[in-house]
C-alpha cells in the first residue's frame, strides 16, 4: 500500500474509534454493545497496523525515517496504550485522550503528506535502526500518557477526588517509559559507534535525549525521597515538554544546524 | 521504590534540598569563574596514564572516605539523594546550554567564548558538576554494595554501570584518536590526518585501496519546475522509479511511460545510447513516451548526465521531465591492510560495518561527492579508543540493571 490509500485508511481508523466511543454510552447496559464497541476500537488500530505493515513492504525499508512516518507509528501505538491501561487499571478516560491524539497525528499527516521515498541512506541501514527508534517511540507514547495522567491526577485532586489507582498508573507509565528511554539511549550509543565512529558526540539530538533521560531520572529520585504526590504529578505533567523538544523541537533550535539526527521530514 | 534504612536516614538527617541546591550552584558558578579568568580555555583531560591514575585515586578516595567516615554527616550528605538530585538538575542545565547553543567556534573574546558556552562539554563548570556527580554516585554505590545484598543488585548494576561509563567516557576522551585517511584507487597510504587541524600522522599500518564502489537506488524520473527548483507531485505522490513499463501521471499536465531503460549506457553515434563498455563510465538512459492532452504521443531518450555526458531532458511547457540519479544505497572500499609487523588483512569497509585491525576500527567515511558514482577516492576514518571496553562494560551493566528494574517494576505493578 502507498500514500494514495492513506486518506481512506486514516478515515477508516478514526471512524472506527469515534463509533466505538459513541457506543460506550449504551455499552454499560448491554454486553453485546460493549463487545461491539471494543471490536471497533481494536479494529481501528488493526487497520493502522495493517497499513504500517504493507507500507513497510512497499517502501522496502522500515517506515521510520521521516517525522511523518514517526507520527504514523505514534498514531498506531498510542491508542493501544489507552486500551491496555483500561484493561490493567480499569481507568477509562485515558483511551479517549489517546484516540484524540492519534487522530491529531493522522490529521497532520493528511495535511502534510510525505513523499513516498524508498531511499534509505547507508548510515541508517543497520540492525540497530528499528530497535533504537521503536524503543524510543514506545517510550514517548508511555511518557505522553503518564504526562496526561499526571495532569488528570491534579485535576482529580483539585476536585477532592484523588485516586490511588490513577496515581499509581501515572507512576508505572513513567517507570516503563524510563526503562525504554534508557534502552533507547544505550542502543543509540552502540549504533553510533558502528555507524559514525564514536558512541557519543554531544550532537544536539543526543544532548536532548540525555536531558530528557535526566528529567525522568530526577523523577525516580524524587519518588525515592518520598516526595509529595502533588509535586510528582506536576513533575510528570511537565517533564513531557522536555521530551517534545527532543522529538520535534531540536530541529528548530540554533544548535541544530549541524545535527546528523534531524529528521528529513 | 524504597530507600534502604541506613542511607535514607543519614541522607534526610542533615537537611533537605536547600543546601544541596546551593552546593550545586556554587560548583557551577565556580566553574564559570574559572572559565572567565582563563578566557574560556576549558579543561584539558590528561592522557594515559595520568587520567587512569587520577581515576584510580578518585575511586580509592571514595572508598576510603565512604567506608571510613560514613558516620560524618557531611559524608552522608554528599552521598544522599538531595545532592544527587541537585547535581542531576545541574547537569541537565549545563546540557541544556549545550543543546541550545551551537557548539561551534565563536569569536574569541565574545561572552559566549569566554564562558565557553560554545564548548560546554569540555568546560570547567561541566567538569566540576560531573566530578561531584561521580562522587555522589560513588558513595551511594559503595554503601549499597558493602555489605552486599542480592536485593541491591539492580541498584548496583545501574548506578555502577553509569559510574563506569561516565567516568571512563569522560576521562578516556583524551586518548581517543579519530583520524581521516584519504585513499586513492590503486594506491597505498599509511598517512592519516587529524581533524580539524589537518596535522598529518604516520600510522602503524598502511592501506591499499583496490576498488571503491557505490551502489545506487534505481534512478527516478520527475517533473521538474526550474522556477521553484522543486519537483511536481505525481498522482500517487511517489517519485516514480525508472523501470521498463513504469508510468507516471502528473494530473492536468502530462503523463509519461518508460519504454526502455539502460542503467549504464553512453550516447551512440546515431543519437541512440549504447551499453557502456567495461567500467563505470555510463549513465542511466530511458526512452519515454510522453502524452500531452490532445496531442500525439512523442517518444524520446532522456538521461541524467555525468562526467563527459550531457544530460538530456524532455521539456513540457515550463517544466522538464528529468532523470534524477538514485541516491547512494551503499558504498564500500575493498582494501588490503598491512601492519608494520607484517600482518595482512583483506577487507571490505562499508558504512555501518567497521573493520578491526590491531586495536583500530576502520570506517568507510566518505568519497569524492562531486564525482559521485565515479569517485576513485575513498575517505576512511580510523578510530582508536583504548577506553571503549570499560565504557561498554558500563553500558552492559546499565542494560542489565535496566532489565531488572523493568522486571521488578512489573512485579510491583502487579502487586499494586
Ligand atoms: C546517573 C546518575 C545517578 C545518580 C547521581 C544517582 C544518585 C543516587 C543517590 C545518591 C541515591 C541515594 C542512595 C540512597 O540513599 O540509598 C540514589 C538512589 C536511587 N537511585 Fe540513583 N542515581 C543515579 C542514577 C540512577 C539511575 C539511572 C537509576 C535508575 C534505575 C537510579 C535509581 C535509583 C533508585 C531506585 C534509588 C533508591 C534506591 C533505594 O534507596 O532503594 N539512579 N541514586
Amino acid at each position: 500500500m502507498t500514500l494514495v490509500e492513506f486518506p481512506a485508511i486514516a478515515m477508516a481508523a478514526v471512524a472506527c474509534w469515534v463509533l466505538g466511543s459513541l457506543l460506550q454510552i449504551p455499552a454499560g447496559r448491554s454486553k453485546p454493545v460493549a463487545v461491539f464497541s471494543w471490536t471497533l476500537f481494536v479494529g481501528g488500530s488493526a487497520v493502522l497496523v495493517w497499513f504500517l505493515v504493507s507500507y513497510w513492504i512497499a517502501l522496502e525499508r522500515p517506515p521510520l525515517r521521516t517525522l511523518g512516518e514517526t507520527r504514523l507509528w505514534y498514531a498506531t501505538l498510542i491508542p493501544l496504550v489507552g486500551f491496555l491501561v483500561e484493561y490493567r487499571w480499569g481507568i477509562r478516560w485515558l483511551k479517549y485522550y489517546c484516540i484524540g491524539l492519534a487522530t491529531l497525528f493522522l490529521g497532520i499527516n493528511l495535511l502534510h503528506p510525505d513523499v513516498f521515498q524508498k531511499a534509505l541512506m547507508p548510515a541508517l541501514q543497520s540492525v540497530w535502526f528499528v530497535p533504537h527508534v521503536v524503543v524510543y517511540l514506545v517510550a514517548y507514547v508511555l511518557l505522553a500518557a503518564s504526562s496526561v495522567a499526571g495532569f488528570h491526577n491534579l485535576w482529580l485532586q483539585y476536585r477532592n477526588k484523588s485516586s490511588k489507582v490513577s496515581e499509581s498508573m501515572s507512576h508505572y507509565l513513567a517507570l516503563l517509559g524510563f526503562v525504554l528511554l534508557t534502552f533507547g539511549l544505550v542502543f543509540g550509543a552502540l549504533w553510533a559507534k558502528e555507524a559514525w565512529g564514536h558512541y557519543w558526540t554531544w550532537d544536539p539530538k543526543e544532548t536532548w535525549a540525555f536531558i530528557s533521560w535526566l528529567a525522568y531520572l530526577g523523577y525516580l529520585h524524587l519518588v525515592a525521597r518520598k516526595t509529595r504526590v502533588t509535586t510528582l504529578q506536576w513533575y510528570l505533567g511537565l517533564a513531557f515538554l522536555v521530551l517534545l523538544v527532543c522529538w520535534f523541537g531540536v530541529n528548530y533550535l540554533p544548535s541544530a544546524q549541524n545535527s546528523v539526527h534531524t529528521y528529513s521530514g | 521504590m524504597q530507600s534502604s534504612r541506613t542511607t535514607a536516614d543519614a541522607g534526610t538527617a542533615v537537611e533537605g534540598f536547600g543546601g544541596a541546591a546551593l552546593f550545586t550552584i556554587f560548583a557551577i558558578v565556580a566553574g564559570f569563574a574559572v572559565e572567565w579568568l582563563t578566557a574560556g580555555s576549558g579543561i584539558v583531560i590528561p592522557r594515559w596514564p595520568v587520567n587512569f591514575l587520577f581515576l584510580a585515586a578518585f575511586a580509592s578516595g571514595i572508598v576510603a572516605v565512604g567506608l571510613g567516615m560514613r558516620d560524618r554527616p557531611v559524608v552522608a550528605w554528599m552521598g544522599g539523594i538531595p545532592v544527587g538530585l541537585s547535581l542531576i538538575v545541574g547537569l541537565a542545565l549545563l546540557s541544556f546550554i549545550g543543546g541550545f547553543l551551537p557548539q561551534d567556534p565563536a569569536p574569541a573574546g565574545s561572552m559566549v567564548a569566554r564562558l565557553r558556552l560554545n564548548s560546554i562539554f569540555s568546560s570547567w563548570p561541566f567538569a566540576f558538576v560531573a566530578f561531584l556527580f561521580l562522587g555522589n554516585l560513588g558513595f551511594s554505590l559503595l554503601w549499597k554494595t558493602i555489605p552486599f545484598r542480592p536485593a541491591n543488585l539492580q541498584f548496583i548494576l545501574f548506578h555502577g554501570g553509569f559510574w563506569i561509563a561516565l567516568s571512563c567516557g569522560l576521562l578516556g576522551s583524551s586518548d581517543l584518536q579519530r583520524l581521516v585517511i584519504p585513499l586513492y584507487e590503486g594506491q597505498e597510504s599509511g598517512v592519516a590526518y587529524e581533524m580539524p587541524s589537518e596535522q598529518p600522522l604516520r600510522l602503524p599500518y598502511s592501506i591499499y585501496l583496490k576498488d571503491f564502489e557505490i551502489l545506487e537506488y534505481v534512478p527516478q524520473f520527475a517533473l521538474y519546475d526550474p522556477s521553484t527548483d522543486q519537483v511536481i507531485d505525481e498522482k500517487s505522490r511517489m517519485v516514480p522509479e525508472v523501470r521498463k513499463g513504469a508510468r507516471a501521471v502528473w494530473p492536468g499536465i502530462v503523463s509519461a511511460t518508460v519504454l526502455d531503460f539502460l542503467p549504464d549506457a553512453v550516447p551512440g553515434k546515431d543519437g541512440n545510447p549504447v551499453l557502456a563498455a567495461e567500467g563505470h563510465k555510463g549513465v542511466p538512459f530511458a526512452r519515454i513516451r510522453v502524452e500531452l492532452e490532445g496531442q500525439p504521443a512523442v517518444e524520446q531518450w532522456i538521461n541524467g548526465g555525468g562526467p563527459g555526458i550531457n544530460p538530456q531532458f524532455f521539456p513540457v511547457g515550463n517544466y522538464f521531465i528529468v532523470i534524477a540519479p538514485g541516491q547512494p544505497k551503499a558504498f564500500s572500499s575493498s582494501v588490503l591492510i598491512r601492519g608494520n609487523d607484517g600482518q595482512r588483512r583483506v577487507a571490505t569497509l562499508e558504512v555501518n560495518k567497521p573493520v578491526d585491525f590491531q586495536g583500530w576500527k576502520l570506517y568507510q567515511m566518505g568519497y569524492d561527492e562531486k564525482a559521485g558514482r565515479w569517485s576513485t577516492m575513498s575517505l576512511v576514518e580510523a578510530v582508536n579508543d583504548p577506553w571503549l571496553p570499560a565504557v561498554y562494560l558500563g553500558f552492559f551493566m546499565i542494560m542489565g540493571g535496566n532489565l531488572l528494574f523493568f522486571w521488578k517494576g512489573i512485579k510491583k505493578m502487579e502487586a499494586a
